[in-house]
C-alpha cells in the first residue's frame, strides 16, 4: 500500500507518521536508535530568534496514562540551529519540519525570514500553542486576531508549506484554526499539549519548576481526536493530528477523525522505534478495517454520526 | 550492532534477562541482569528501564561484572515504576536502553580517596570502587555512607568485603555517626587537604558536600539524579544548571549525556 502524503504546497511525506516537535530534539540524538530515513518526517525543537534557556527543572512529571512537562522551549536561536543543525539534517533522507516560537509577532517574522533561505527546511510549524512560556506562546494562540496577525507575518516572509500548531487551551481551538487559514496556513497540526499541574506531596510544592506544564501522553488522545474532528470538518486544508498516539490503530483514529497525517511523540521516550512499528504495521491495519488507502481513511468518521 | 545503516551505527532498546533478585533493604531490590552490552559500562552509567510507567527509569549501576557480562540494579520501589521493577524475578526480561550517560573519570593514582553516598545513590560508588581498586593506586581508600536508619545503609557489607575503610552515619543514630555523611567528610578533608571525592544520593546531600567542598583543593565528583525523559538528550528534560554555557542555548546541561557525573565545579547549586 502506498503511504505517502500529498500536502500543499508540494510537500510530500513518504508516510504520514511525523515525529512531533520537542521529543525528537535536533534531529541526531535518536538518529542512532531509530532511522529516521523511515519516517514521514521530523518535526524539530521550537526555534526562537535567540537563545532562550528554558524553565527551571523538574521539568517533567509523570501521571496516569500521561507525562506533564514544562520544558519552556530551550533552543540555541535561529543562527546557532542553522549553523549547528542543518548540516546533521543534510544527511536525513526525509521532511524537515522547523518549529518556530517567539514573544511577538515580529520574533515569529525573523525566524521564518531565516528559515526561508535554508533549502533543507521543508515546511514550517508555528506554535502558537505552547503552554509553558510567559508572553507569546499560547497567547497568540489563544486570540484568533492576534494568531492571524502571527501566520500574516510568516506568510509575508515565506513561500515554504506552513501549518499552524493550535492549542487545546481554548473554548473553541476551530476559530483559531479558521483565523491561522484565513491568513494563509496551508495546514493545521492539532493538538498541542493540554496545560496541568501536579503537587509533589513530599516536596510541599508544585511537581515541575514552572509550575504548570503540558499534559501529553494517551491521557490526551481523545481530548485530540475531538479536536481534530471539529477542526477538520470546519477547515478547508489538511489537518496533521496529535496526541497520545501508541499504536497504528491509534493513527487511524485521527485518520478518520480528519487527519491527513499525525504526529508521535511520547511514546518515542518509551519506545524509540515505535514510530518505525506503526509505519510497518499500517497497511494492514488499514486494510483490516477495510480502507484500501490512506485517504479513503481520512475523515471516513467525519460523515458518521450527527454533527450538532 | 542490530540494523546497521549506512555510516550510522544503530542502537536501540533492547532485552536482557533477570538472572538473580534479592532484597537488600527494606523496599530495596538489587537486580543482577545478563548482559554483556550494559556489562561495558563505566561506573556512574546508567540503563534506562522501561516500566508500565509513561516513562522509563534511570538506574545507575550498583556492579559491573565484564567477565561474566551482568550488571547489578538496585531499585528503591517509590511509584508505579519502581514497584514493579522490584518486583521483577529471576527469569523475568527487562526492557533497556543503555549504558547510558557519562560515568566518574578514574581515580588519579597516588591522591586519597573518598566515596561519600547516600541512601540509593551508594550503588554506583561501588562499581567504581570495585572497577578501580585494583587498577589505580591510591594512598587511602574511605568510603562514607548515609541513610535514615540502619537498614537502609545498602551495600555496606559489600564495601566492607572489598577492605575499605567504611564509615557510616544515619539520620536516627541507629548505625554510625547520628546525623549525616557531613561531619565524617568534613574531617576527612581536613586530614586530607588534597584528594579526589565522588558523591552519589539525594539533592540535600550532594548540595550539602558540593558547600563543604567549596575551599577544598581536591577534585569531586558528583554523580546526579534529576527526573529524566528520553535518556538520550532529546527531550531537555533532566537538566542541571551549570556555569559552562551548556547546549541548546542556555546554562543547563542535560544530566542524561552530558552527566550524571559532573566536577563540582561545572555545577551551580543553590
Amino acid at each position: 500500500m502506498n503511504l505517502g502524503v500529498n500536502l500543499p504546497r508540494g510537500l510530500v511525506l513518504k508516510n504520514p507518521i511525523v515525529a512531533a516537535s520537542g521529543t525528537f530534539g535536533f534531529g541526531p540524538e535518536y538518529s542512532s536508535y531509530v532511522d529516521v530515513d523511515a519516517l514521514g518526517g521530523i518535526a524539530v525543537k521550537g526555534i526562537s530568534p535567540d537563545p532562550w534557556p528554558g524553565n527551571p527543572p523538574p521539568r517533567v512529571w509523570e501521571t496516569p496514562a500521561g507525562l506533564l512537562n514544562s520544558i519552556g522551549l530551550q533552543n540555541p536561536g535561529v543562527d546557532a540551529f542553522i549553523q549547528e543543525d542543518i548540516p546533521f539534517l543534510n544527511s536525513v533522507k526525509t521532511v524537515v519540519i522547523a518549529n518556530i516560537i517567539g514573544h511577538t509577532v515580529d520574533e515569529y517574522r525573523h525566524v521564518a525570514q531565516r528559515l526561508q533561505r535554508e533549502p533543507r527546511i521543508d515546511a514550517l510549524e508555528v506554535n502558537i500553542s505552547c503552554p509553558n512560556i510567559k508572553e507569546g506562546g499560547m497567547s497568540f494562540g489563544s486570540d484568533p486576531d492576534q494568531a492571524f496577525a502571527v501566520m500574516h507575518a510568516v506568510r509575508e516572509v515565506t513561500d515554504k508549506p506552513v501549518m499552524v500548531k493550535v492549542s487545546p487551551n481554548v473554548a473553541e481551538p476551530w476559530v483559531i484554526a479558521q483565523s491561522v487559514v484565513a491568513a494563509g496556513a496551508d495546514m493545521v497540526s492539532a493538538i498541542n499539549t493540554v496545560i496541568g499541574m501536579a503537587i509533589d506531596l513530599k516536596a510541599r510544592r508544585p511537581a515541575l519548576g514552572g509550575v504548570t506544564g503540558g499534559l501529553s501522553g494517551p491521557a490526551l488522545k481523545p481530548i485530540a481526536v475531538r479536536m481534530v474532528y471539529e477542526i477538520a470538518r470546519r477547515v478547508g486544508v489538511p489537518v496533521i493530528g496529535m496526541g497520545g498516539i501508541q499504536s497504528a490503530e491509534d493513527v487511524l483514529e485521527f485518520l478518520m477523525a480528519g487527519a491527513k497525517a499525525v504526529m508521535v511523540g511520547t511514546i518515542t521516550f518509551q519506545h524509540p522505534t515505535r514510530m518505525v512499528e506503526i509505519i510497518r504495521e499500517l497497511p494492514s491495519v488499514l486494510q483490516r478495517y477495510g480502507f484500501a488507502s490512506l485517504d479513503e481513511a481520512t475523515g471516513a468518521a467525519l460523515a458518521g454520526g450527527v454533527a450538532l | 550492532m542490530n540494523g546497521g545503516k549506512g555510516m550510522h551505527c544503530m542502537k536501540r532498546d533492547y532485552d536482557v534477562v533477570v538472572v538473580q533478585r534479592r532484597v537488600i533493604a527494606p523496599q530495596h531490590v538489587e537486580l543482577i541482569v545478563e548482559s554483556p552490552d550494559l556489562a561495558s559500562a563505566q561506573p556512574g552509567q546508567f540503563a534506562h528501564v522501561l516500566t508500565p510507567g509513561m516513562l522509563r527509569r534511570p538506574i545507575s549501576f550498583s556492579r559491573i561484572d565484564r567477565a561474566h557480562g551482568q550488571v547489578g540494579l538496585i531499585v528503591q520501589s517509590v511509584g508505579i515504576g519502581t514497584e514493579w521493577l522490584c518486583n521483577r524475578q529471576a527469569g523475568d526480561r527487562l526492557n533497556v536502553l543503555g549504558p547510558l550517560g557519562r560515568g566518574f573519570s578514574p581515580p588519579e593514582a597516588g591522591q586519597p580517596w573518598a566515596l561519600v553516598g547516600g541512601g540509593v545513590g551508594i550503588p554506583p560508588l561501588y562499581a567504581a570502587l570495585q572497577a578501580w581498586q585494583n587498577t589505580v593506586h591510591v594512598p587511602q581508600v574511605v568510603v562514607i555512607l548515609g541513610a535514615r536508619a540502619a537498614a537502609y545503609l545498602i551495600m555496606a557489607d559489600d564495601f566492607g568485603r572489598l577492605g575499605v575503610e567504611v564509615r557510616t552515619a544515619t539520620d536516627d543514630g541507629s548505625a554510625g555517626q547520628h546525623g549525616t555523611v557531613l561531619s565524617a567528610v568534613t574531617e576527612w578533608m581536613g586530614v586530607h587537604r588534597e584528594g579526589q571525592m565522588m558523591a552519589c544520593g539525594p539533592t540535600a546531600m550532594l548540595q550539602a558536600v558540593y558547600q563543604v567542598t567549596a575551599n577544598w583543593s581536591g577534585r569531586t565528583q558528583l554523580a546526579l539524579e534529576q527526573r529524566m525523559g528520553c535518556g538520550i538528550g532529546a527531550c531537555l528534560a533532566c537538566v542541571v544548571a551549570t556555569r559552562s554555557p551548556g547546549t541548546h542555548g542556555s546554562q543547563y546541561q542535560r544530566v542524561c549525556t552530558e552527566g550524571p557525573v559532573f566536577d563540582r565545579e561545572e555545577l551551580v547549586f543553590s
